[in-house]
């Protein structure tokens, strides 16, 4: 778990703190993504934890213990650490750039060749190929997993990450990130991810920590709760005017009081119960009907019938939220 | 033409040979002893290796000869007097690619190195000094052949070497002792030229070579 | 020469300094100047259109660059000697001459080659798409992208042609290196001295002249960049 206890970061010669007074806690096992516009002070907050940056005031805890118990280079072996240029060792091959950190902690061979191996099947990468290349040889993609492997090859409980899929395409960013969910399903570690990007930061966080320019905290809590409660202007407008559309994404057609299901004809447009309001509305407003006939499981498998679902249901869930958030406002 | 391979068989032949060596590997070993620290202390001020590398560039621009004549005044005839002006002439190559090379490795390579919790000692010795390498040994090798050539100058302030059999076949209107001179240090120069280009390819890591190849060096 | 007896002396006699200012000093500049400006004059006039030529030929780029290079590493005193040893050619300005454009051309000849190499072909299948004709788009886009390199390529011939030219004055070339061999045969500092300061301060003087050009012409020049 990370404590950030009134950390704050001034420049020398600098008359404006670039992080201001940050507090949150995150909990064991849960993402949280550092999100705002540039000069909010996100990378600089996540530096501050692997102690790349020393603090001007206030101290990070990680598990209790102030971040400053150990030497920095000792504390950064126990932190996964992964940029977004990535930085691959040019000169070394990608198992041997995997096993960095392993080789400084001074690893049995068979132990890291093993790890090496796991973690690059882990990331997609048939180790039998890859592990003798070199990082010239790799597209941006494979490049960037080897960064994420390379990350957690000590299998480290703390992951710092700084728009680790930034330096690809947005279909093979997408890709990285669902997979990366997937694999964190199971590892559960507790990571600090920095995006410039609310839809990444929507998509990945457990938590989201909105900062302002000049490193003010300006939210922190989950995504549906950001995008159902947004505290001030600034951070709604930074979540978008999509907001409530976005809101609609992270919740599923499952979660809603459905209408029973009476012999709606198979004229109305299906719903699945995994599907996301913001998929179902889309499908409802596409077909010109206000009604969905909604089924169990996801899109490609057709369970039996669960019920039916209107448009004016999902409205009024919106609205109800939005009610809540002007009404729970006036600060 | 076959007296000019009698020069070869000159008794003085070896000694001078030798003495050519012997100017050019000490004049070589003072340079790298000298300028490779330098650069080392450098390589993280920006002011500090800009002036490094603007000394370096002044240096390479001075005669080499001139450099010789010098050090006639203050420190008279000899191998010493030689030795010493052909270090400084070994020193501006070997500085300049030196200071280039380790500033020059990927500032986020080093960052995620760094970030990684390798300390400064394995930072350079891990991953800047093998980066830097074959742009360091390209300087080498660059100050090596230089000095070989410029050793044959030594002759005109007492140094011995080779350059003293085409000053010999000279004066004395000797042309096989001349050419004979002339095709000896060639030899030599060309030699140290292929010598160190293949150790250059030995200290080069291979993911570099790789990249190298890709560029289309 | 080794077994003079060097004389107790100051190390700068400026009376003989200026009273040879006009007869013997200046002289040695002017050669020397005129020496260099002449065969770089001349390496140019053949490097440009044979440069363009290797660089058109990608078959001949490299043994061209292998050759040059084999050669640049000969000590030029030794090309000296067996340049003198040709019967045409003797010793004197003709045999320094040659040389000085040799070495100028071997450096000459590959950076306008190396040059013309690094003009991105994207930009002239721009010109070509935009209707230049082949020579258009030599003298019109290749040939300027490429100054910069040439324009460097220039700065280390000059440098290197300062250089040798002083050595060519042991073969009765002239120039400011007959300072310091007189100086040296006769034992006499100031003579050396001055020799090898002037030549100094010519080759440091045109190394930051050239130096000045090349970042006008490409302000985000090496050497500045560390």
């Amino acid at each position: 778990m990370i404590e950030f206890r009134e950390v704050s970061k001034t420049y020398e010669g600098s008359d404006s703190p670039v992080v201001n007074d940050l507090s949150f806690e995150i909990p064991e096992g849960e993402i949280c993504v550092l999100v705002g516009p540039s000069g909010c002070g996100k990378t600089t907050s996540m530096r501050m934890v692997n102690r790349l940056i020393e603090p001007t005031n206030g101290e990070i805890l990680i598990d209790g213990e102030p971040n400053t118990a150990m030497s920095g280079t000792e504390l950064r072996r126990k932190i996964g650490y992964a940029i977004q240029q990535i930085g691959l060792f040019p000169h070394r091959t990608i198992a041997e750039n995997v096993g960095t950190v392993p080789g400084l902690l001074d690893w049995q061979k068979k132990r890291v060749t093993d790890r090496t191996d796991s973690l690059l099947e882990l990331v997609g990468l048939d180790p039998g190929q890859y592990r003798d290349r070199y990082p010239v040889e790799l597209s941006g993609g494979q490049q960037q997993r080897v960064g994420v492997a390379r990350a957690m090859a000590a299998d480290p409980p703390i992951m710092l990450m700084d728009e680790p899929f930034g330096a690809v395409d947005p279909i093979t960013r997408d890709r990285l990130q669902d997979e990366f969910l997937n694999i964190q399903k199971d590892i559960r570690k507790t990571i600090v991810f920095v995006t410039h990007d609310i839809d990444e930061a929507i998509k990945m966080g457990d938590k989201i920590a909105i900062l302002e320019e000049g490193g003010v905290l300006a939210q922190y809590d989950t995504p549906e709760n950001i995008l159902a409660h947004p505290n001030s202007d600034f951070v709604s407008s930074f979540v978008g005017a999509d907001r409530v559309l976005k809101r609609l994404s992270l919740l599923k057609v499952g979660d809603m009081d459905l209408d029973p299901p009476n012999g709606y004809g198979d004229s109305l447009p299906s719903l699945y119960e995994q599907m996301s309001l913001k998929d179902a509305l889309s499908e409802m407003i596409g077909a010109g009907e206000d009604r969905g006939v909604v089924y169990a499981g996801a899109a490609t498998t057709s369970g039996e019938k669960r019920g039916s679902l209107t448009i004016d249901s999902i409205r009024k869930l919106s609205h109800r939220a939005e009610v809540e958030n002007l009404t729970g406002n006036d600060a | 033409m076959g007296d000019v391979f009698q020069v070869f068989l000159r008794d003085d032949f070896l000694t001078l040979l030798r003495q050519h060596i012997v100017l050019s590997v000490a004049a070589v070993v003072i340079a790298v002893a000298v300028a490779v620290p330098v650069a080392l202390a450098v390589r993280n001020t920006r002011v500090g290796a800009i002036i490094a590398i603007n000394i370096g560039n002044l240096g390479r621009a001075i005669p080499s000869l001139a450099l010789l004549a010098i050090a006639l005044p203050f420190l008279g005839f000899g191998f010493w007097p030689a030795l010493v002006a052909l270090t400084l002439t070994a020193i501006p190559p070997i500085l300049i690619n030196a200071s280039t090379a380790l500033r020059q490795v990927d500032r986020q390579v080093l960052d995620a190195a760094r970030g990684m919790g390798l300390s400064e000692g394995q930072i350079l010795g891990q991953v800047q000094l093998p980066i830097a390498a074959p742009v360091i040994f390209a300087g080498i090798r660059t100050s090596a052949v230089q000095v070989v050539a410029n050793a044959t100058l030594a002759t005109f302030i007492g140094g011995g070497a080779l350059g003293e059999l085409i000053v010999l076949g000279f004066q004395s209107a000797n042309l096989s002792v001349q050419i004979g001179g002339a095709l000896a240090v060639a030899a030599l120069a060309i030699t140290t030229e292929v010598l160190f280009g293949s150790i250059e390819r030995t200290f080069t890591p291979k993911g570099l070579q790789i990249a190298q190849k890709r560029r289309g060096k | 020469m080794r077994s003079l007896a060097l004389q107790a002396q100051p190390l700068i006699d400026w009376a003989w300094i200026s009273a040879n200012l006009s007869d013997e000093i200046w002289p040695a500049v002017v050669g020397h100047i005129f020496l260099c400006s002449l065969s770089i004059g001349i390496a140019l006039v053949i490097s440009l259109p044979v440069g363009v030529l290797v660089a058109r030929y990608r078959k001949a780029y490299a043994p061209v660059v292998f050759f040059t290079g084999f050669l640049f590493s000969i000590p030029s005193l030794a090309f000296f000697a067996i340049l003198v040893a040709v019967p045409a050619i003797g010793i004197g300005f003709r045999a320094v001459i040659i040389a000085l454009v040799a070495y100028s051309l071997l450096v000459l000849i590959r950076n306008v080659v190396t040059g013309i190499d690094s003009v991105p072909p994207e930009t002239i299948d721009a010109a070509r798409g935009m209707g230049l004709t082949p020579s258009q788009i030599l003298f019109r886009v290749e040939l300027p992208l490429a100054l910069p390199v040439i324009v460097a390529g220039i700065r280390i011939a000059v440098v290197t042609v300062i250089g040798i030219a002083t050595i060519g004055a042991y073969i009765d070339g002239g120039g400011i290196g007959e300072l310091i061999f007189n100086g040296i045969s006769r034992g006499f500092f100031t003579q050396v001295i001055v020799g090898a300061v002037l030549a100094t301060a010519l080759a440091v003087i045109a190394d930051l002249l050239l130096l000045a050009m090349e970042r006008y012409l490409r302000p985000w020049a090496r050497a500045g960049r560390a």
